[in-house]
């Protein structure tokens, strides 16, 4: 036993060196050492990610202060960067290398504890006590894989950038490091008030990355982008406000936290079939929550400021917002306005998951068809396949999240790496348009074979990711009880979306690489580079990892989605019943499940005892002197 | 010693008694001083941040002390009136005057404005603008405010050779005494209305009145004319928005201060607007702080509601087709002034809540505008002044640390988390929704937007455009004066923003304390 589990301990360092040795011998030293170095961290989240049998009565430890760790880490290195000299360019690389390092083993931790519904690494302290502000992070099944998504694609992000930009690396870096602490902690953040300041720090970042480093019309993409997002954000803020008020005109204590917040009932009577939808807090708060969200994803017709951000974006901010920055809209709908306002959700779903289908599944396939541009292209595919995690969460049913949850992931991974294949060119050519190539392949074969293995993936061919999280949303989406009679005619919608997506991606894969080779700047491209195929190796392997093991990533997050969805069904039956008065009330405990609530009762039990605890040691200081 | 001090009649003044007397130390020193090398600036800079920020502790002591315990509290009032209210105001005032006396002392010297009276002008508006702060009675309250307005006149007018600083300065006087006239007709016909000069008083007897117009009592033996009082108070409140610069009585702001030099245009848009807004928050209060006249069919509420509105959404409009930085700044002090009176509004409802985030929010705006024109100063030099947008281009590379700090204030006066100015905005707008004001809030919420579009412009050209060639560029100027005001700002924009509490705490203290 002893001996298997060496041997397993020992795989990651046999990968290494098998990848290292059977590189050719022509390679870079640093080439071989970093195929080598992914080849060690895959093998070892392969193995974390592994489910190892639960010996029975064993509980795991949680180190509380992981999730600060993740969060201070890339923090405090931008921080610390800031003080870094710029003319030290490989410095800052091999500083901002490390700090993404670091987090990324540290986020690999959180796996290793079984993910058991509720809250883990659960973290609550006091910040601003007089307004009910707390620091609280804890991760479930649904925010681990997105954590751990932004800490696998933000260094590969960042690593495909130092290959093309070489001006203002020190700003980069920075503006690297910020986003990812804020995204991390966007996902993690269980208090509204800190939500928030994650939710808008991810801004500057991302807006000195499209508008410093992008392409020729980057400020009108930078500045649209902050405008949209921010006219979403500042609506959900006000929002926010409104509950915390409504929360303690109930109760008497100031809360922000979102465990308190989701036992607000606000007033307002549900918009179902045969009822009068009339204006009410209810509604207005939904909408304020959802909007911000439906910008963030960014669903039709609010989605205008997403292909202007990625085409004029470098490609590592392409790469960012699309694998990451876009899923804290799915999330945060998910976490937030499905559990704040369980009632409304599952209203308008059928409207909502018309418009997903209708707008962001169909007319952005035929937009992305439509595109000369390659990068507008893949851009437009990603509104339409964020249509299908959407229509994930409408749906509501359990298969129907897990597999929104897993095309989060999937579109993280598949996209990222579509963006980054879109740069390789861009690099050599300067240019994206489709009319310029064609019959590449004969010149860069490696390149074509990974364009057309990504474009597999993003089609969702059996076999890769993507087919399991779309085949996953679908049949949800038919056995929906939200979507009531329409719930066929739109998985039906929803299938046709794939076979447009074969179609736009196809012909664009058909236009680049086949047929004959014409233009003559095309015929002395090199093929992609060892610097290239390294960044890009991880997602690849990843594409075909979760395509045929899907359960790695489906089984921790089960728990916590099956808990989720009883807990949204329920909340829908009480809003139902409750609604009839109209006025504000609180939800009764017996919707959640009481692994939502654990963290209230010791969470109050914790302040107490910090404040007992301050109050002794000042009552030692009076007397010690 | 101490105790005699704190019982005796001295002691509630003892923040003005400290900046008055330095002021006129400074004024000595200035005629008296033999320099050997540098302009008056050298010594007298850092001689009016001491004695202004002398003026801060002062506030902060009698705190600590606490006004309500001091004996001599009363032998003023109600002149003026010492309450934790006040001293907030005049720790913000001081502190908001002592930046702009650091930045001066780097500013005059460069422009070659380096007159040694710019100080003490700039010494006795703060004082003008703390008894303004804490006057209780119509009459020092005008002598408060003349004393400000004309320290501020000819600071407006420093710049003797440059026809916009004196068009600037012809214009603020004009139409600043014409508000003053306002004021003083309003207060005259508060008197003639109610027999009083006092706000206490005045407060009582309109409540007096209206009780007794509620209990049925004939019209002829109610003699009170409620007709000369309405005149009167919106008169007082024209008066008032003209001090604050609300929309539609805005006309002199952009003007004034752009013609201005800098340091001016910051003690301006910070001082003498939180002066300003203390002596909203009395008048309103206390003279008309009756049910009457805080509801929303009889009384000040709809007016102000209607100058929120205004103010933010023009201020704002035209604050985004700005070619000119300072411009831009100038109507974006404009539309702060109408997210505030959004607050102002709120009064009605949640007073003490509304006031609190008053004043929390004239902090946190405090430090961030005088950190933004700060950095504006700091980016320009003598004849390559930072003055539109296209100076200010590729000042990321050409100077970092002063673009970072710029990025900083405007962050913050945008309302992004963790600054100042974000959690200045969430109190006012959790003032607004606590109150029931719903449709006010979603217009401050919206056009935090608008202005977070322009103030993008700037980081946009500092770190996005590279300056054409040939055109001209600002030049960074060097000077450790507005370096440390910067540091000090930049400090307090973050610490307030991510450790509010404690001022928070000082805020609510201050609403709750107000005579």
């Amino acid at each position: 036993m002893n001996a298997l589990a060496g041997i397993i301990g020992a795989w990651p360092a046999v990968a290494a060196a098998v990848v290292a040795g059977l590189l050719p011998r022509e390679a870079h030293p640093r080439h071989r050492f970093g195929f080598a170095a992914v080849a060690f961290f895959l093998v070892m989240s392969v193995i974390w990610l592994w489910p190892e049998p639960v010996v029975a009565g064993e509980v795991s430890e949680e180190w509380p202060y992981l999730l600060d760790l993740l969060i201070g880490l890339p923090l405090g290195g931008a921080v610390a960067a800031l003080f870094l000299p710029r003319q030290l360019m490989g410095v800052m690389r091999g500083f901002t290398y490390l700090v993404f390092g670091l987090t990324f083993l540290a986020s690999l931790f959180l796996l290793a504890v079984p993910m058991t519904p509720g809250w883990h690494f659960e973290h609550i302290t006091p910040w601003i006590e007089s307004a009910g502000i707390r620091w609280h992070v804890a991760v479930d099944g649904i925010s681990l894989w997105l954590v751990v998504l932004t800490t696998f694609t933000t260094p590969i992000a960042a690593f495909a950038s130092f290959g093309s930009i070489k001006t203002r690396v020190k700003e980069l870096c920075i503006a690297f490091l910020l986003l990812e602490a804020a995204m991390i902690g966007a996902f993690v953040a269980l208090d509204m008030f800190l939500f928030y300041v994650f939710w808008e720090l991810m801004l500057p970042p991302m807006f000195i990355l499209i508008g410093v480093w992008g392409g020729a019309d980057k400020i009108k993409a930078a500045i649209k982008f902050f405008v949209f997002t921010m006219t979403g954000s500042v609506l959900m803020l006000g929002a926010i406000v409104y509950m915390v008020l409504t929360h303690h005109d109930l109760t008497g204590v100031w809360s922000f936290d979102f465990v308190d917040l989701a036992q607000v009932i606000l007033p307002g009577i549900l918009p179902l079939p045969g009822q009068s939808a009339a204006w009410s807090a209810q509604v207005a708060c939904f909408w304020a929550f959802s909007l911000a969200f439906f910008i963030k994803v960014p669903m039709f017709p609010v989605h205008t400021w997403l292909p202007d951000a990625h085409v004029q974006a470098p490609t590592g901010g392409s790469v960012v917002l699309a694998a990451v920055m876009l899923k804290l809209g799915t999330y945060a709908y998910m976490r937030f306005s499905m559990t704040f306002f369980p009632g409304m959700a599952a209203s308008y779903a059928p409207t909502l998951a018309g418009v997903a289908i209708m707008g962001g599944i169909l007319y952005g396939a035929l937009c992305a068809w439509k595109q000369g541009d390659v990068k507008r292209l893949v851009a437009y595919s990603s509104v339409a396949h964020l249509g299908f995690v959407m229509l994930g969460l409408f749906g509501a049913t359990q298969g129907g999240m897990e597999g929104a949850i897993l095309q989060m992931v999937n579109h993280g991974i598949a996209t990222g790496a579509l963006f980054m294949l879109v740069g390789v060119i861009y690099d050599r050519r300067h240019t994206r348009e489709l009319s310029e190539f064609g019959g590449l392949a004969k010149v860069m074969p490696v390149y074509a074979t990974l364009f057309v293995i990504v474009t597999m993936a993003s089609i969702g061919v059996p076999g890769t990711n993507g087919f399991v999280g779309e085949f996953m949303i679908i049949a949800g989406t038919y056995f929906s009880d939200h979507l009531n009679v329409f719930s066929g005619l739109q998985a039906a919608g929803a299938a046709f979306g794939v076979i447009l997506a074969a179609v736009y991606m196809l012909s664009a894969v058909q236009k680049m690489f086949f047929g004959p080779l014409t233009n003559p700047k095309n015929k002395r491209l090199t093929d992609i580079s060892p610097r290239e195929a390294l960044a890009l190796s991880p997602l690849v392997i990843f594409i075909f990892v979760i395509g045929l093991f899907p359960n790695l990533l489906l089984d921790p997050m089960r728990p916590a989605v099956s808990t989720f969805y009883k807990q949204f069904n329920r909340g829908f039956e009480q809003m139902k019943t409750s609604q009839r008065e109209g006025a504000a009330q609180l939800m009764p405990a017996t919707v959640f499940d009481p692994s939502f609530l654990a963290g209230a009762p010791r969470r109050e039990a914790e302040v107490e005892q910090e404040r007992q605890a301050a109050a002794d040691a000042d009552a030692a200081g009076v007397e010690t002197p | 010693m101490m105790q005699a001090f704190f019982d005796s009649a001295f002691a509630p003044l003892l923040p003005l008694i400290v900046v008055a007397t330095g002021g006129l130390g400074l004024m000595l020193t200035e005629v008296f001083a033999q320099r050997r090398e540098g302009g008056p600036s050298s010594d007298l800079a850092l001689g009016g941040f001491v004695v202004l920020m002398a003026g801060a502790v002062a506030a902060l002591a009698l705190w600590l002390v606490g006004p309500e315990t001091l004996a001599g509290a009363e032998v003023a009032a109600p002149y003026l009136i010492v309450d934790k209210f006040t001293l907030f105001f005049q720790l913000v005032l001081c502190l908001g005057g002592a930046l702009s006396s650091l930045m001066a002392g780097g500013y005059l010297p460069e422009h070659h404005l380096d007159r040694g009276e710019f100080y003490p002008l700039l010494i006795f508006s703060t004082v003008g603008a703390m008894v303004l702060a804490s006057a209780g009675d119509l009459l020092s309250l005008f002598i408060g405010l003349e004393t400000m307005s004309l320290g501020v006149y000819a600071m407006v007018g420093f710049r003797r050779g440059s026809l916009r600083s004196t068009e600037g300065a012809v214009k603020y006087f004009l139409l600043g005494s014409f508000a003053a006239a306002l004021l003083l007709y309003g207060g005259a016909l508060i008197y003639g209305a109610t027999g009083k000069t006092d706000l206490e008083g005045i407060g009582a007897a309109v409540r007096a009145a209206a009780a007794a117009a509620s209990s049925g009592a004939p019209e002829a033996s109610n003699p009170f004319n409620w007709a000369m009082l309405l005149i009167a108070m919106v008169l007082v409140l024209a008066g008032l928005a003209f001090k604050v610069s609300a929309v539609p009585f805005h006309m002199w702001t952009p003007d004034a201060y752009e013609g201005a030099p800098t340091p001016t245009t910051t003690f301006m848009a910070v001082a003498v607007k939180s002066a300003a807004f203390a002596m909203m928050l009395r008048v309103l209060l206390q003279a008309f702080g009756d049910p009457a006249s805080m509801s929303w069919g009889s009384g000040w509420p709809p007016i102000v509601a209607l100058m929120a509105v205004l103010t933010m959404t023009v201020a704002n409009l035209i604050a985004g087709q700005q070619e000119s930085v300072k411009r831009m700044l100038a109507y974006s002090s404009i539309a702060h002034a109408g997210y505030v009176l959004v607050a102002v509004v709120a009064l009605m409802k949640e007073e003490s809540e509304a006031q609190a985030a008053i004043m929390y929010y004239l902090l946190a705006y405090t430090v961030s505008t005088a950190g933004a024109f700060g950095a504006l100063i700091l980016c320009g030099s003598r004849g390559k002044e930072a003055v539109s947008y296209e100076d200010l281009a590729g000042i990321g590379k050409r100077h970092p640390a002063a673009a970072l700090a710029f990025s900083l204030f405007l962050l913050s006066l945008a309302g992004v988390p963790p600054t100042a100015g974000f959690f200045g905005k969430l109190y006012l707008i959790k003032a607004g929704i606590s109150a029931g004001l719903y449709v006010l809030s979603v217009v401050l919420l919206l056009n935090s937007v608008i202005a977070a579009y322009y103030y993008l412009r700037v980081m946009v050209s500092m770190y996005m455009r590279e300056p054409a060639p040939g055109a001209p560029i600002a030049v960074p100027m060097r000077s450790g004066y507005v370096a440390a005001a910067l540091v000090i700002a930049a400090v307090l924009v973050v610490f307030l923003g991510v450790w509010p509490t404690q001022s928070l705490e000082l805020a609510i203290d201050a609403a709750l304390a107000r005579h």
